[in-house]
């Protein structure tokens, strides 16, 4: 029996449903070299910014028990630079390219955006998602995805930059996340994505200060993907577009329970720093489940959790 | 960036808590330079979870042994320290290794008749120890400068016969006492011609070669370390400071060889 693996977000169609996760996979380039991304249904850039962001100081990542702590900073390029020197790759890659926008606070998500719309006319952009876990500057520095007016707001402008699909990335730090689920959907976005990573600490003891110089940083890996199923199964009970789960995500087992749980698509993100072959993979495992439990399409799976 | 599965061929302790591995190499992933680095897949599971970086501390090519079918040997030198490297001195013959590399910029050539002094460190021995041997190969006298604790904690290494190999210990128990970089101020003071030095070591060793050059106004090139995520330049997270206006620049990809007057010390 055939499987469709395709999903439907804002009017596109992602032909297969398994992602890589912004800030793992860089912007193809790195890896395509060497590596056939034509098992990977879209691949999510590292974060692009307003301008230049030469991150954060060093060390900016620490393994923890099944885990990795990062704090990168958001270093990237910059709009400028992205339109330049990366965009012109992408029409080459075999997979779906989603721009992951990073700013400060949600006016200039809108004009990044709109910068990207406006150098993109043959549409090497497949969409965009939306990183709303940046501290907001202009709100004091609370992460603007905590705060579901601002969420919205956000959409809201962004929505009115593009009319190609935008996914909003939800941060597991709050304390309702499906609230801001909604508000992203009240803004006009047609997915959310969920999780970022969840904020951790690591200390060095006898040194007697966090390993990381930011002191604080993002846990991803296996030890969150229970926070990611959750969250996903709160989230996609709470709106009507599609979820995109990840948090966690190693192998067709971890990414079944996601869609289990609602989500429509997945991005694995750690296990790419592990095995960068892996997503293809992945969507294999997710194949052959369905096939032995006679599943035609990802939405048959959203009716199975008992 | 090739992902290939290496046969573990030896796995031996070359000091105290200090092992080379010796593997397989296919024919068909490129030939790795000194100063190059590759990652290993410790685990199946998820603790330990990320890949660990390794320099190279040898190669064979396969034209220059016999193996049927054809394969290259390749080796690198690692300190056992935590779980990931116990897990690694665990393997035995025949046992897989799973390898990315060769992966970043190594170490450039020295200029045509200038002696290179190559200096390390703990597990800087690996690289340095290659790029001494093919630098001999290649007709150079290199001369090795090797720096360890105590004498327990000093390598046993293969080096070609035109590598002048000297060592230092910090409490004299082997060799030089003092430090390798005592010992680098010696040697500047007693070879002649142009010198141009090679370093791989803890970053304090690195530093310290850094002024050594910079006080004899020499060039130097040094190998830098740093917590790694992909190993290919997508995650950022393997910076180290330069002075440049970016500030910081990738471990894996651009270096980690940096030309020593590159690197904004701390």
């Amino acid at each position: 029996m055939g499987v469709d693996l395709s999903v439907a977000i804002g009017g596109r169609t992602l032909e297969n449903l398994v992602g890589v996760a912004s800030g793992t996979y860089g912007y193809g380039s790195e890896y395509e070299e060497h590596l056939d991304l034509t098992g990977i249904g879209a691949l999510y850039t590292k974060a692009v910014t307003m301008h230049p962001r030469p991150g954060n100081d060093v060390p900016r990542i620490v393994e923890t028990p099944a885990g990795l702590l990062n704090s990168i900073g958001l270093a990237n390029v910059g709009r400028e630079r992205f339109v330049e020197e990366k965009l012109p790759g992408f029409a080459a890659l075999p997979c779906a390219v989603i721009a992951n926008v990073a700013a400060d606070f949600p006016e200039e998500y809108a004009e990044v955006t709109a910068y990207l719309e406006a150098h993109d006319p043959n549409g090497a952009l497949w969409g965009y998602e939306i990183n709303v876990s940046c501290p907001n500057v202009k709100a004091g520095g609370v992460a603007l995805g905590a705060v579901p007016r601002q969420v919205e707001l956000t959409a809201r402008l962004v929505r009115e930059a593009t009319d190609r699909p935008i996914i909003v990335k939800l941060t597991p730090n709050v304390t309702d996340i499906a609230e801001i689920g909604r508000a992203a959907e009240a803004g006009g976005a047609d997915a959310v994505s969920c999780i970022n990573t969840v904020v951790g600490m690591i200390i060095d003891v006898e040194a007697r200060r966090p390993v990381l110089p930011a002191g604080t940083g993002g846990l991803s890996g296996p030890a969150i993907l229970p926070i990611g199923v959750a969250a996903t199964y709160r989230v996609s009970r709470a709106v009507s577009i599609p979820v995109i789960g990840m948090g966690g995500i190693m192998s067709a087992q971890d990414a079944i329970q996601y869609l289990l749980a609602g989500a429509s698509a997945v991005q694995v993100g750690t296990a790419n720093f592990v095995d960068p072959r892996i997503a293809p993979g992945i969507r294999d495992g997710i194949v052959a489940y369905a096939q032995r439990h006679n599943l035609a399409s990802v939405s048959d799976f959203h009716s199975l959790l008992g | 960036m090739p992902l290939f599965d290496g046969r573990v061929l030896a796995n031996t302790e070359i000091a105290s808590d200090y092992y080379q591995m010796d593997f397989s190499w296919p024919t068909d992933v490129r030939a790795p330079s000194p100063g190059q680095f590759l990652t290993v897949r410790v685990s199946r599971t998820a603790v330990p979870l990320l890949r660990r970086p390794f320099g190279i501390s040898g190669f064979i090519p396969a034209e220059s042994h016999p193996a049927d079918p054809p394969e290259a040997i390749a080796s690198m030198i690692y300190w056992r320290r935590g779980p990931a490297t116990a897990l690694l001195a665990g393997l035995e013959p025949g046992d897989t290794l799973g390898v990315m590399g060769p992966l970043g910029v190594g170490f450039p050539a020295p200029e045509p008749f200038s002696v290179p002094i190559l200096i390390a460190g703990g597990v800087g021995v690996g690289p340095i120890l290659f790029l001494a041997n093919t630098l001999a190969a290649a007709g150079y006298a290199p001369l090795l400068l090797l720096g360890a604790r105590t004498a327990s904690s000093m390598p046993r290494v293969n080096a070609h016969h035109h590598v002048q190999v000297r060592r230092s210990t910090d409490d004299g128990s082997l060799g030089f006492r003092g430090t390798a970089i005592d010992l680098l101020e010696q040697t500047i003071g007693v070879v002649s011609g142009r010198l141009e030095i090679f370093c791989c070591g803890p970053e304090a060793m690195l530093r310290a070669a850094h002024e050594c050059a910079v006080r004899h106004g020499l060039p130097a090139w040094v190998a830098m370390e740093q917590t790694m995520g992909c190993g290919v330049g997508a995650c950022m997270a393997c910076a180290v400071r330069v002075n440049r206006p970016e500030r910081y620049a990738r471990v894996c990809t651009e270096g980690p060889v940096f030309r020593s007057t590159e690197i904004a010390w701390e």
